[in-house]
């Protein structure tokens, strides 16, 4: 078991941390009095796939907005591909994929004439490259039937498929993606999951956010959790998941007898559907065996719980609003 | 730019989309636009609406030669070159700038209301070039409107009238290649007017993601005008008014031509376009994306 894997806002920083793709300190934004985002340290290592989760409303949306230069920060600064934004935009954003704040296209315009119009912008892509890149761009995102089909008349997972392909276009070194399972029916989320473990495999970071935690689990290897625009936690996936207070859960057909040895040795337990659960507050894990053992009670499981992201995502969420 | 896309290009100097493509691009997407298509289309259907109306309407109300718009539908009758001009003229008064603020209101309200300006700054556009590219695209629009205009006038006048020269206002007869060039200049003089007013458009369209907003704002902005320019108490206003100057376009119908008018409302309307394009810039470089 860890120590803590929880990290603290700034305490990350001090770990000798590996090339980050982007990288804020201080981070904040206000409208108005509205504070939209406060004191965001967010660290994206180079070659992850970061998840950046959070209620609606936490600030996942501005803190990307500024990373992309799109926005100016009330104060902090940002870093992105090792250059500060927004003044190093022209050098980092023609390697940055980004699909920001749903799908952003002209409904007069067929599908691959709004990714021509996109393309054409890339300053890496080449003149001649254009129209096979949008080809291949449609075709990974399995577009190719509809291209030619004006945008109005697309679906909602169609226009964020488009979506995905104007971020395709071209090997990057960063791809943002907001909230992209949006509107997505669950084949589709399943082909965003495939692309982005596609550009996970080719070496390419990829920040996602989502107020979907199954998407996270899926898809991550580095979670960033945001709550009223702060960030309460961000670690590695695997690590963030066995975080939280250690608990064992048992098994046993024997409840009351097991239950009763457990508070006799000063063990707090409680029992659940088909047995126990003990949390491990002043005990440790062989202890409670024994206890178990030695009262007699059949005892066919004990297993640590491992704390889902959902638990502790709830576990973060609820313990601010209170 | 090297020939093939490259896995990972070097990470340490600014690159820009050529200027060239970015203006193509611009330029594809206005001319798909059904609006502007169908906008081109209606305004070049004026002129064929005054001649064939004037010709038909008959020399019944021919009354003697005087100034001003009222005295070129006299000389329309058996002067086939004026058309072009006359259509001109009345389309500078309202319709030609309405087409300017509709274009100007496309280009970064409606932009930034489908959201695929933020696009464009992702790529990224640079924010001074966007609105470089933008100003052209209106510009072009505006251009390509006016040469229609005048095309159309130009044929509808020819078959109407036929092509006995330009009689000018002044009574003299131009002929056929100098009245070409007269067609020719009215065409520039009229793309630039309607392009400050476009420039002041684009300013507008700057602040909002809304295209009414920006359409509504240059109607507005076209009727004060015209209201400021009919109170004699406001008269001293008048020379910094852009719409003042647009009467003089039928002096390109005098023979000599007279510069001045011209010439004047060409700065005014440079004027026009520098603030209009400044206010734009301005409010464009610290706008959120």
């Amino acid at each position: 078991m860890t120590t803590t894997s929880l990290v603290e806002p700034g305490v990350g920083a001090a770990v000798a941390a590996p090339a980050l793709a982007a990288r804020t300190r201080g981070l904040r934004k206000t409208y108005g009095s509205t504070v939209a985002v406060d004191q965001v340290d967010l660290d994206v290592p180079d070659g992850a796939v970061l998840g950046m989760l959070g209620p609606n409303g936490s600030g996942k949306t501005t803190t990307i907005r500024m990373l992309l230069g799109l926005v100016q920060p009330t104060a902090g600064e940002v870093e992105l591909l090792g250059h500060p934004m927004p003044g190093g935009a022209q050098i980092t954003l023609p390697h940055v994929g980004a699909l920001v704040e749903g799908p952003g296209f002209h409904p007069f315009l067929s599908g691959r004439e709004n990714l021509r119009r996109i393309a054409s912008a890339e300053p890496l892509m080449a003149t001649s490259a254009i129209a096979s890149s949008v080809d291949e761009a449609l075709s990974r995102v399995g577009l190719s039937d509809a291209a030619d089909r004006r945008y109005r008349g697309y679906s909602l997972g169609m226009k964020q498929r488009l979506g995905l392909a104007s971020v395709l276009l071209l090997p990057r070194r960063l791809v943002v993606l907001d909230e992209p399972t949006n509107g997505l029916d669950p084949a589709g989320t399943r082909e965003i999951r495939r692309v982005i473990a596609e550009l996970h495999a080719a070496g390419t970071t990829v920040l996602v956010s989502s107020h979907l935690l199954a998407e996270i689990e899926a898809t991550c290897t580095h979670v960033a959790v945001l709550h009223k625009g702060s960030v309460v936690a961000q670690g590695e996936l695997a690590e963030l998941l066995e975080a939280g207070a250690p608990a064992l859960i048992v098994s046993t057909p024997d409840v009351e007898l097991s239950l009763d040895s457990l508070r006799d040795n000063g063990i707090a337990a409680r029992s659940t559907e088909d047995g126990l659960f003990v949390e491990l507050i002043g005990t440790s894990a062989p202890k409670v065996v024994k206890v178990l053992v030695e009262s007699g009670a059949e005892v066919h499981e004990v297993r640590r719980r491992r704390t889902g992201l959902e638990e502790l995502f709830a576990q973060l969420t609820e313990g601010e609003t209170q | 730019m090297t020939a093939a896309v490259v896995a990972r290009p070097a990470l340490d100097r600014p690159v820009r989309a050529p200027l060239g493509r970015l203006l193509v691009s611009e330029l594809r997407w206005i001319l798909r636009r059904p609006r502007t298509i169908i906008a081109i289309v209606l305004l070049s259907l004026v002129p064929v609406l005054i001649g064939v109306g004037t010709v038909i309407a008959g020399n019944a109300n021919a009354g003697p030669g005087g100034n001003g718009p009222g005295s070129l539908f006299t000389i329309l009758i058996g002067n086939g070159f004026v058309l072009p001009v006359l259509s001109l003229t009345l389309l500078l008064a309202m319709l030609l700038p309405l087409l300017g603020a509709m274009s100007a209101a496309d280009a970064l309200a409606g932009e930034s209301n489908h959201g695929t300006l933020r696009g464009l700054l992702i790529a990224p556009v640079s924010r001074a070039r966007l609105l470089g590219v933008k100003a052209f695209g209106v510009g072009t629009v505006v251009f390509i409107a006016t040469a229609a205009v005048a095309l159309v006038g130009l044929v509808t006048g020819v078959i109407l009238v036929g092509t006995d020269g330009l009689i000018t206002l002044t009574g003299n007869t131009l002929s056929f290649g100098d009245a070409l060039a007269r067609i020719g200049l009215s065409v520039v003089w009229v793309t630039f007017q309607v392009w400050a007013v476009a420039a002041i458009a684009l300013a507008v369209s700057a602040f909002t993601e809304h295209p009414l907003v920006v359409m509504a704002a240059t109607l507005a902005g076209a009727l004060v005008f015209a209201i400021l320019t009919v109170i004699p108490q406001l008269d001293w206003m008048q020379p910094y008014l852009l719409t003042t100057g647009w009467t003089s376009l039928t002096d390109v119908l005098r023979d000599p031509m007279p510069w001045d008018g011209l010439i004047d409302s060409t700065l005014k309307a440079a004027c026009y376009l520098l603030i209009g394009l400044s206010v734009a810039y301005a409010r464009l470089s610290t706008k959120d994306g």
